[in-house]
């Protein structure tokens, strides 16, 4: 099993690896055609010029454009006068720790309640379980961070108030998790997965490889741990980045929290385009990334589904 | 990955069905809850529209701040500087209200055609646009939506334009998978056999007769997504401005009182987009179920 999967995964990772650049490539002109058709010619606050020799032309532009960002050359912000990269990488790391944090914490609370639901059958509680999805996945994000800090921290003084103060609070880390909570739970995040977890893992629990592992008194979830689990989490890992990214917009918003959202907010008040250029190219590639992730996961698992 | 598949559409066992036997009663109560809302939206855009409220949304009643609800005279209570929250909340449809619908419109008419490109010529033209899908989702919406908002202008035009084209290519593939569903049907066959034009079997045989409750679908599941985005946008302060209202800015603007224990003039607003989105996602799945046989969890 593990000799077979060698070549397609070699093989499907570079076409994925081919695919990514193709549409790292797309990203970018859908980014510079926004900037060019855009008055006042926010390309020219870049240092865009035409390069040398290359007619003057909106590809020209474009190669000028793509050629300073490929030696990472992303300009100056216009606010601060920083150059962006290292600006990026700064408050990056922020969103990441948000983005990703609120991913783990929200499998935590997924995983158990999808694998149970799973095992144990349709039950009365799923109806409620339905209609209480549709209802959190309706729920403002930005009302439901005020709520969660009127009840955790001011009534019930459970997590410090504020995080981040030039003045060391003790547990003030614990204050992240408070964010990480609201935008793991919001906007459908966490019912979306339970939903996915329970209806993939329910598919392959009926399959017929697993009832010959039951009748044969093997381990089922040995058995099932890879269709029925691994494939599903990386999948919906996968598909909620873009979700968790643009949701970090507004949840940075309303916890201060120093990130890539709030940078994004700060630069489109400001019309800082060298910024907000950036963000959109950096929250692409997390995008893809993360897809890239799961293709290759996928195969690893899968590697039939790759010999098309 | 996409939450829709295709499964058989109304064309087979499912088509014999009357509504009533096909109905589940879940299926039921989300449609009526849904119908509800958008009759409660319909009917509340029209009054803002004529400017029929009951009571004039700017008039500041410092007398009478943070009411609760059921207080004579303000039916949902007033909100920090003593303004009528009932008639903020039924001017505040307006600012998503025609902007949905142009979303709505663009997402619909443009999916149809590259859904329609991929699934009745096939080939390259599925290629590219699996392509352009792969790409607009590569893009959170709201980081794509501010990189707009800060080129041009923040204008709600501007933005719903965006969700329009970032609707599209659920709509292209629903067609898309559709047709290449129906192609397989006796009737397509006969209708080229009898050499009617290409433009006919498209227009009339695929899209209108057996493509419009998708479409219709796809429409109110596109005006949840405009009510989210709207509601975002003038929450992070790129929508409608003060003192005109809107469900977004209304929270933003409570807020700032949330902490004091006054949380009413930012819930209100609040459960008015929960149960907005909630009435047109719900409408959205209970007539797929209904009309198309399946669901999209």
């Amino acid at each position: 099993m593990k000799f077979a999967a060698v070549k397609p995964v070699s093989r499907v990772l570079a076409r994925e690896l081919a695919v990514t650049a193709l549409l790292l490539v797309g990203v970018s002109v859908v980014v510079f055609a926004i900037l060019y058709l855009a008055p006042g010619d926010p390309l020219h606050t870049l240092g865009v010029r035409e390069a040398p020799g290359l007619p003057r032309s909106w590809y020209g532009h474009y190669a000028a454009w793509f050629g300073k960002m490929l030696q990472g050359d992303f300009g100056h912000s216009i606010r601060t006068g920083l150059p962006v990269l290292p600006e990026l990488a700064r408050v990056g790391v922020n969103t990441l720790t948000l983005t990703l944090g609120s991913l783990v914490l929200t499998l935590l609370i997924a995983v158990p309640i999808a694998v149970h639901a799973a095992a144990h059958g349709d039950t009365a509680g799923n109806t409620a379980a339905t209609i209480g999805a549709y209802i959190l996945s309706a729920v403002p994000v930005f009302w439901f961070g005020y709520l969660v800090v009127y009840v955790f921290i001011h009534q019930f003084g459970m997590f410090p108030l504020i995080s981040g103060t030039a003045t060391k609070q003790a547990h003030a880390w614990l204050y992240s998790l408070v964010p990480i909570f609201v935008l793991g739970t919001a906007s459908g995040t966490l019912s979306e997965m339970i939903r996915h977890l329970r209806e993939e893992l329910q598919r392959v629990l009926a399959e017929d490889y697993i009832r010959t592992a039951r009748a044969k008194g093997a381990p089922v979830w040995r058995h099932a741990f890879k269709e029925g689990f691994l494939i599903p989490v990386t999948e919906i890992m996968s598909a909620k980045i873009p979700f968790l990214l643009g949701g970090a917009v507004i949840v940075e918003q309303v916890f201060n929290w120093p990130g890539m959202g709030r940078m994004a907010w700060q630069a489109a008040q400001d019309r800082d385009f060298p910024v907000i250029m950036g963000i959109a190219l950096l929250a692409a590639a997390f995008v893809r990334f993360g897809n890239l992730l799961q293709r290759v996961v996928f195969t690893a698992v899968n590697p039939r589904a790759s010999q098309e | 990955m996409r939450h829709y598949v295709q499964a058989p559409g109304p064309v087979g066992e499912f088509s014999q069905l009357t509504l009533w036997q096909r109905a589940e009663t879940l299926d039921l109560v989300y449609v009526g809850y849904g119908l509800l809302v958008v009759a409660l939206v319909l009917a509340s855009y029209l009054l803002g529209a004529f400017g029929w409220l009951p009571h004039d949304p700017q008039a500041i009643n410092v007398g009478l701040i943070n009411a609760a609800p059921f207080t004579p005279g303000h039916l949902l209570g007033t909100d920090f500087l003593g303004r009528d929250l009932q008639a903020r909340l039924i001017l505040g449809i307006q600012a998503y209200f025609l902007p949905g619908l142009l979303a709505i419109t663009i997402s619909i008419v443009g999916g149809c055609v590259l859904g329609i490109l991929a699934g009745y010529r096939g080939g390259w033209f599925d290629t590219i646009i699996t392509y352009f899908d792969n790409l607009l989702d590569s893009f959170p919406r709201l980081v794509l939506i501010l990189l707009v908002i800060a080129a041009f202008k923040p204008d709600i035009t501007y933005v719903m334009v965006v969700v329009g084209i970032t609707g599209m290519p659920v709509t292209a593939n629903l067609i898309a998978g559709k047709i290449a569903f129906l192609r397989q049907k006796n009737f397509i066959e006969a209708a080229h056999a009898l050499g009617l034009p290409a433009h006919t079997v498209v227009l009339k045989h695929i899209l209108w007769l057996n493509c419009r409750a998708l479409l219709v679908i796809q429409a109110t599941l596109g005006m949840a997504e405009a009510i989210l985005v709207e509601t975002s946008l003038s929450y992070l302060g790129f929508g409608v401005q003060e003192p005109a209202p809107s469900w977004g800015n209304m929270i933003q603007a409570g807020a700032n009182y949330f902490l004091q224990g006054h949380f009413w003039p930012s819930t209100a607003p609040a459960l008015a987009i929960l149960a907005a989105i909630l009435g047109f996602q719900l409408l959205g799945d209970g007539l797929n179920s209904l009309l198309e046989g399946r669901r999209r969890n």
